[in-house]
Order: structure tokens, then sequence, then C-alpha cells
């Protein structure tokens, strides 16, 4: 009985097992159409009312633990303070999450305001979903096929470039960040002119490079970084030109390489934005 | 665990939630500038409570989920959760049901294997990553908030599944025992 109990343990784990290595080499050999592709997305749309309830309903409760959180780092700095701010921490958290909002849907307008080309329009989406470690950087939206969202289309953040639609059902859309070790993005340096490729720091969240600047070009830190959004007959770039994506923090040259590479701190902060609006064709 | 209709339902819905509020709520909260992993301490929980294998399929289905809700590759999550909960189960096996620090100390480092299992699948699909000094100090903050969340987490899946539990369930009189029918050849167990 005891030895029937292991044997079917055992049977069970190893399916498992089996099963989730079958998932992750699957995944990756068929196409965004393929029948993994389509179960993930089947249980995405059913659980993304869930999923939407949920992030609005306890975003005043995560705003409160992060408010602790937030207050705790800067205890040493304002200890003075605390018996105020802890009499005024409930209507703060509320004022906050509203102000916040309010806010970053201000500077989201007038971020994609001037740069989105013609034929083409905005969609304001709410994130629902983040992935949880430092190792996927991307953001699930509620917004999807049904609001003309499509895949390759630019995501903008409050502060600038956010990343790209990668994914997307009928009513949510998984945003890569441009945080993701998958992604690039031609950037240009303002002022001055020289372009490079925008890559990410993998690990650290913030922190971006900007490689194949030609040696010579003389950049220094502080200047702006947006998108160059180049166009070749056909081929173009996915990203409109001039949406900001960074500053630079850092120009380094090394003798035995035949480019310059930049480091920049992403105007975006792609842990914490609540609103980001996609760049979609009009009339989709 | 005694599995009934009812408490099929029950671990079906507590798995659900978990994965919603784990992409929509956890991920979103900022303890040191880490998030608490609430997914894995429950499918933790479920492994103290059920054994090795409740904990593995556990750490399977909610992963699937958040896999499925995050739109990222399928399977990632399912295996790194899967190693936590059947590690989970043998210690209770093992060691029967846990005390308040053993849950805490099991917390931190079931979290400290659920980070390193999940980077070393990462590592291992192709993402060419330095472990930086961010990357170390996330699973450090992680890790000390998972183990301070264990007892309450372990705690309010226990009362949520109480009826199937064999320790708590009516009639077992307190008796500490594994799950499972293995009492007799406990101390023989071979290991899987």
């Amino acid at each position: 009985m005891y030895r029937k109990q292991v044997r079917r343990r055992r049977a069970v784990l190893f399916a498992l097992v089996a099963v989730s290595l079958t998932f992750l080499s699957l995944y990756f050999q068929e196409s965004s159409g393929g029948p993994l592709h389509r179960i993930q997305r089947v249980v995405a749309t059913v659980l993304s009312p869930f999923e939407e309830g949920a992030s609005r309903a306890l975003k005043p409760a995560q705003d409160t633990v992060n408010w602790f959180s937030e207050t705790f780092e800067a205890k040493g700095d304002n200890e003075e303070l605390r018996d105020e701010v802890a009499d005024l921490r409930d209507r703060l958290a509320q004022a906050e999450t509203t102000l916040q909002q309010r806010q970053e849907l201000e500077k989201l307008v007038a971020v994609t305001g001037g740069v989105v080309p013609p034929g083409q329009e905005t969609v304001t989406g709410r994130v629902i979903g983040r992935s949880p470690t430092v190792w996927y950087s991307t953001v699930t939206i509620d917004q999807g096929t049904s609001a003309g969202v499509r895949v390759d289309d630019p995501v903008v953040a409050a502060d600038g470039l956010a990343g790209k639609v990668t994914e997307a059902t009928r009513g949510t859309s998984q945003v890569t960040l441009i945080t993701d070790p998958n992604s690039s993005v031609t950037g240009r340096v303002l002022p001055g002119g020289s372009t490079g490729i925008v890559e990410p720091n993998v690990g650290d969240p913030r922190d971006l490079t900007l490689n194949f600047i030609q040696r010579g070009e003389e950049i220094e830190e502080g200047q702006l970084v947006v998108t160059a959004g180049f166009s070749a007959g056909d081929l173009g770039s996915l990203f409109p030109p001039g949406i900001p994506i960074g500053k630079v923090t850092e120009s380094s040259l090394e003798e035995q390489q035949a480019y310059q590479r930049i480091h920049l701190r992403a105007f975006a902060d792609l842990r914490d934005m609540d609103f980001v609006q996609v760049i979609v064709e009009s009339g989709k | 665990m005694i599995l009934t209709r009812p408490i099929i339902v029950r671990l079906v819905l507590l798995g659900l939630i978990t994965a919603i509020l784990e992409v929509s709520f956890f991920s979103g909260l900022r303890v040191f500038g880490s998030s608490p992993d609430g997914a894995l301490l429950v499918v933790m929980s479920l492994g103290l409570l059920g054994g090795s294998l409740s904990g593995a399929v556990a750490g399977f289905g909610i992963g699937f989920v958040i896999d499925c809700l995050l739109l990222q590759t399928l399977g990632a999550t399912s295996l790194s959760l899967m190693a936590v909960g059947y590690v989970a189960g043998r210690y209770r096996e093992g060691f029967g049901r846990p005390t308040l620090g053993a849950t805490a100390l099991l917390g931190g480092v079931l979290t400290l294997l659920g980070v390193v299992a999940f980077a070393a699948i990462q590592v291992g699909l192709g993402v060419d990553a330095d472990v930086s000094t961010i990357v170390i100090r996330d699973a450090f903050v992680t890790t000390i908030i998972g183990a301070a969340l264990a007892p309450p987490v372990l705690w309010t899946v226990r009362r949520l599944l109480r009826p199937a539990l064999i320790e708590d369930g009516p009639g077992a009189g307190g008796e500490r025992r594994s799950p499972g029918v293995t009492p007799p050849a406990a101390a023989t167990e071979p290991e899987i």
C-alpha cells in the first residue's frame, strides 16, 4: 500500500516536471498563434476582469503599504514629523492615489501630445499586472485588441518611453518594457543628434546603455536621449521620433572599442507606473 | 489532506485568487525596494499542510496561472514553484508540523530557493544577465520578507483548509501525524 503510494507520487511528480519542461520547450518553438499561446490568451482573457478588479480594489491598500514602506525608509530624515504624518496617513494615502493618477494622466498626454504621427492615436491603459521578478520586465495593461492595440505598438509612460506591446488578447496586453533583455530602441542624443541603440542593463531596472555611438562625438552627462524614429523606405522604427527615453549619466570611451558606450537613466519610473498610453493606428 | 468536493473547490479558488493577487497586488508592493512573493508562500503553506505531492501540484497550478496572466513563458514559474511546494512537503513528511520559528526559517529558505530556481531557469532559457548587486539585494530582501510573512500566510491557509487537514480534523485528537497514510513507515520512508 505504502509503496503504491510512493510510486503514484513519483509518477505525478515526474509528469508535472515533464509537462513544465514540455511547456517551456514548445512555447519557444511555436509561433504566437500556436496552441500554447492560444491557451494562455484564453486563460488571461477569462481572468483579466478579476485581475483588473483586484488591481483597482486593492490599489488604496497597496498605496497604504507602499506609503508605510516609503515613510519607514525616510524615517531617519523625518523623525520630528512622524506623529504628524501618522495622523494624516489615511487621508494622504487616498489623496495621493487620486493626485498621482491625475498627474500621471496629464503627463502622459503631454508626452504623447507632440509625437503621435498622423494616422495614429493613443489609447490609455491602466497597469493591472506586473511581473514580480527582476527577470521579466513586463507589465499587463487593461487594453487589448478590442481597443485597437496590436503587437509591436509603442507604449509611453508619464515620463517617457516605456516599451512596446508583445502580446495582446481581447481585453489585455503584455507590454515588454525597455528594460527587458530583448529590448532595443534607436535613440538620438540631444542636442547633437548622435544616434545609437538603447539597450537595457539587465538586473538594474533604471540603467540603460546607448551603444554604437561613434568615437569622437562629444556627449556629456545630463544630455537628453529621445527616440530616433528612423525611416528608410518601407523599413522604419516601431517608435515615432521624439519620445523622451532618458538622461545621460555616464559616458565611457574604451581604447579597444570602435564605439562609445553611454549610460542612461530612464525617465519613466517603470516599476511604479499606473497608466500608460499605447500609440495605435487610427480607426483600428 | 482529505480531498472532498468542497475542499477541492476551495483549493482551486485559493490558487486562482493567489495568482491574481500575485500579479495585481503583491508585485506592486514595495518593501525596502522589493516585492513580497505571496504565491510562493501560499505554495509553501500547501506543501507544509498537504505534503510533497500537494505542494508540487499547487506550485504547478499557481505557476501556470501566473504565467498565463503575465503572458510570459509557460512553465518557468510552474517549475520554480513546484520545487518550493515539493521541498516544503518533504519537510512536513520528514519533520512533522513546523513550529513558528521553523515556519519563518522555511519561509526564508524556500523564498531564496524559489528566487534562485527562477533565476536558474531564466539563465537556462538564455537570458543574458549579470548577477548585479541589485539582483542580490532583491533576493536578500525578498528572503527576509518571506521569512516574516510565512507564519501569517501558513496560519491563513490552515484556517481556510482546516476541515481537510488530518491533524486539525475532528477525531484526530491533536495527534501529530504526517500528511497521507504514512505513520507506520514514516521513520523508514525512502527518499523520492
